[in-house]
């Protein structure tokens, strides 16, 4: 590295200074569209605010909001099924993804029309991949009732979204066909940059199939997984329009984040619907805090 | 690299493909395009279940007159999508819709926020007196008039009149028991599998069918006193007649269906009866979309007891204008409402989109009886409909509703817990 003499720190400051220059249009963009945002709906979520009722004014009424979180039963069953339906589905996608990952990162022939095919399902936007299931999972003529029909597996066609299980699976499959493909990729990625040697020197030791997987690849696509799981996790613990879509929320299937809206757009009320916003918001921020603490614990050990 | 190159181009070529494969009915919102020179420009925005003859109905009033000019905003078809929508808009204050056509069940809520401008002077009493009072109460919050009443609407029961001829049956019943009769003489050559179909997704169209169940079996969501009795005796016996005929008489997968979903089943002849609006009549006696086109009767709901009154739920979209635009767009804005709600251009509409008009003389009208020639009996039907409760907290009592009586249908929850559920909700939203 360079040595401390007196021109280079000048010349560090200088560029730190230009450093800031030019990142501060990307600063005041995010302050504007992230920041604020986020701010003002803290703020809102310590007042009483109805747009229904704008008589009873915008009073700041402290903690009240989140202290009705606590006695507002439908609060809790959502967030116990939000937490019920993150677990299911990113564990279902850490699984596929993974062996989606590992099959990709073989050489075959059609490996590029695979790889981009695999993406397919996550190029679709969700409402509208969420309107093609709906159709699939319809009791009259949907698609899903017809293979199992012909398989035998169901002796007459279902009403799949009609019960709270038939719901349940029926998100957790589409969520997992749509954002498998995703984890796929980034794990893949990180598949990717494993060299070829230490897997050569394995099998020279004599370690077996499930061996080197065990000892090479996991170690050392550990990171670019956790990063995947950091997304994913976040993502499917803010649920919304799968949901909205699919269900709206039947058969005790509302995820928080379709709650939150309920109380913000629909009911109108942004004092309380903000609360929920924030509850959601420091729980993401935990769940990234703690993806965070193995990944730099990940870093040091190395 | 170059492989993760190629990646990229075959990623980015099948995502086009995919965009391509998209409906264009998923493209919700679309403004037409237009270069109107020195008129007043408004922007009307209704939903895509009366596209086509409001789309007509506007190019004849851009033709009529040339110093406005309307253009047209599309938005899906889906009452709660459209409020959700409009609120966004009005929170903002946003001026880019001047006429909205709104559900008639959210005229309280809009006007008691002061979103919507007073349309009191736009009528004079006698030209109000032309239009059902149902509709006009509904526009009415506070006695003052924030919407112009422009097409009204009301369930009805839809029938395969060949079944009944077949059977010989020449009286139409009028009963829940008088149609399961009818169901039961049928074999399966006759493709029919459901006795009824009806909505009961958890959506507003669940409560415009549970509304009309208990009103079948005499109760009501809100007494005389206008306090909740969603758990009386009567209304727990209608909604487990609704849960018994689910699976039963209707199909099992009923409480997934909103009025698309439920028509399909009657279009492809599998149901005897089929609840829904009135509208509903062009779909089904057209060839290209039904299979049982011709042979499609309507009459009133059902009742539980012979000799009571059906009450279909009165539904259909009032004009209001946005209360943010200048005064010269809402006086614009008026002119353009009236001439929409005038008694020609109501009997234009009913013909283009049997949409029932709000104007009474028209369904007295030779040429609509002619092309309708159910409004004869339908009238009773309208004059008879029930609105919705009428609250400023609609959407809080339409989502207990929802969710408690969804329940109870699906067997999640017993139907007496789930209404007495519904009654301590419904209590504390007084």
């Amino acid at each position: 590295m360079s040595s401390d003499n007196k021109p280079t720190i000048v010349y560090k400051k200088k560029e730190v200074r230009t450093a800031w220059l030019m990142m501060a249009p990307a600063l005041i963009v995010l302050a504007v569209i992230a920041v604020y945002p986020i701010l003002r709906t803290f703020y809102l979520s310590f007042h009483e605010m109805n747009l229904k009722r704008p008589q009873s004014g915008f009073p700041f009424i402290g903690f009240q909001n989140y202290m009705k979180i606590f006695s507002d039963a439908r609060a809790g069953t959502d967030i116990l099924f939000t937490v019920k339906f993150t677990v299911t589905t990113v564990l279902l996608e850490m699984v596929i993804g993974f062996a989606a990952a590992l099959i990709m990162n073989r050489a075959f022939k059609g490996r590029g029309i695979v790889r981009a095919a695999i993406l397919v399902p996550w190029a679709i936007p969700t409402s509208v991949s969420a309107m093609m299931w709906k159709f699939i999972y319809n009791d009259q003529y949907g698609m899903f009732n017809d293979i199992l029909y012909r398989f035998g597996i169901i002796k007459a066609y279902k009403a799949w979204l009609s019960t709270a299980s038939g719901s349940f699976m029926a998100l957790v499959i589409t969520d997992v066909w749509k954002t498998a493909p995703y984890m796929a990729l980034l794990i893949l990625a990180g598949l990717q940059m494993i060299p070829g040697e230490l897997y050569e020197s394995a099998k020279l030791d004599g370690a077996n199939a499930i061996q080197r997987f065990w000892n090479v690849t996991l170690p050392l696509a550990k990171r670019s997984l956790l990063v995947a799981l950091l997304f994913r996790t976040l993502d499917a613990f803010r649920v919304f329009d799968l949901i909205s879509v699919l269900t709206g929320g039947a058969n005790g299937t509302e995820s928080i984040a379709v709650y939150s809206y309920k109380q913000l757009m629909t009911f109108l009320d942004f004092g309380y619907g903000s609360a929920l916003a924030v509850l959601i918001f420091l729980i993401v921020f935990a769940i990234s805090v703690v993806y965070m603490i193995f990944l730099k614990g990940d870093l040091v050990s190395e | 690299m170059k492989t993760s190159k190629r990646l990229l181009a075959l990623s980015a070529s099948a995502m086009m493909a995919m965009s391509a494969m998209v409906p264009s009915a998923v493209m919700a919102e679309s403004v037409a395009e237009v270069s109107p020179e020195g008129r007043t420009v408004l922007t009307f925005a209704f939903d895509e279940g009366v596209g086509t003859p409001t789309e007509e109905a506007i190019a004849l009033f851009n033709a009529s007159q040339d110093e406005i000019f309307v253009q047209s905003y599309h938005l899906p078809q889906d009452a709660n999508n459209l409020h959700d929508d409009f609120v966004n808009k009005m929170v903002a204050q946003d001026t880019s819709v001047d006429i909205m056509a709104l559900d008639v069940v959210y005229i309280a809520e809009f006007a008691s926020a002061g979103w919507v401008a007073d349309l009191s002077d736009l009528y004079s009493e006698e030209e109000l007196g032309a239009y059902l009072d149902g509709t006009v109460a509904g526009a009415t919050v506070d006695g003052k008039l924030y919407a112009a009443p422009w097409f009204t609407n009301a369930s009805a029961l839809f029938y395969r009149t060949d079944v009944l001829e077949d059977l010989g049956i020449t009286e139409v019943p009028t009963t829940f028991q008088g149609w399961i009769d009818v169901y039961e003489k049928l074999d399966k050559e006759s493709g029919i599998d459901y006795a009824f179909c009806f909505q009961a997704a958890q959506s507003e169209a669940l409560v415009c069918n549970w509304v009309e169940f208990l009103a079948s079996y005499g109760a009501s969501v809100l007494d005389e006193e206008g306090k909740p009795a969603v758990n009386s005796a009567e209304a727990v016996a209608a909604t487990q007649a609704m849960a018994d005929f689910i699976g039963k008489y209707a199909p099992e997968g009923t409480t997934t269906y909103a009025e698309t979903e439920s028509q399909q089943v009657f279009q492809e002849g599998k149901a005897l009866t089929c609840r829904t609006w009135s509208g509903t009549w062009n779909t089904f006696n057209d060839e290209a979309q039904s299979d049982v086109a011709g042979k499609v009767g309507m009459t009133v709901l059902p009742v539980n007891a012979e000799g009571d009154t059906a009450h279909s739920c009165l539904g259909g979209l009032d004009l209001v204008v946005n209360t943010y635009i200048d005064d010269a767009q809402k006086e614009a804005a008026k002119t353009f409402i009236k001439w929409m709600t005038s008694e020609e251009e109501e009997k234009n509409f009913c013909l283009s989109s049997s949409q029932p008009p709000t104007v009474k003389a028209v369904y007295q009208d030779a040429e609509v009886l002619e092309a309708i020639p159910f409004y004869t009996d339908f009238y009773s039907i309208i004059e008879n409909g029930k609105g919705r409760p009428s609250s400023a907290n609609y959407a809080e009592l339409s989502d207990a509703i929802q969710r408690n009586v969804h329940a109870a249908l699906t067997g999640e929850t017993a139907v007496e817990d789930a209404l007495n559920a519904l009654y301590d909700e419904a209590s504390a939203l007084q």
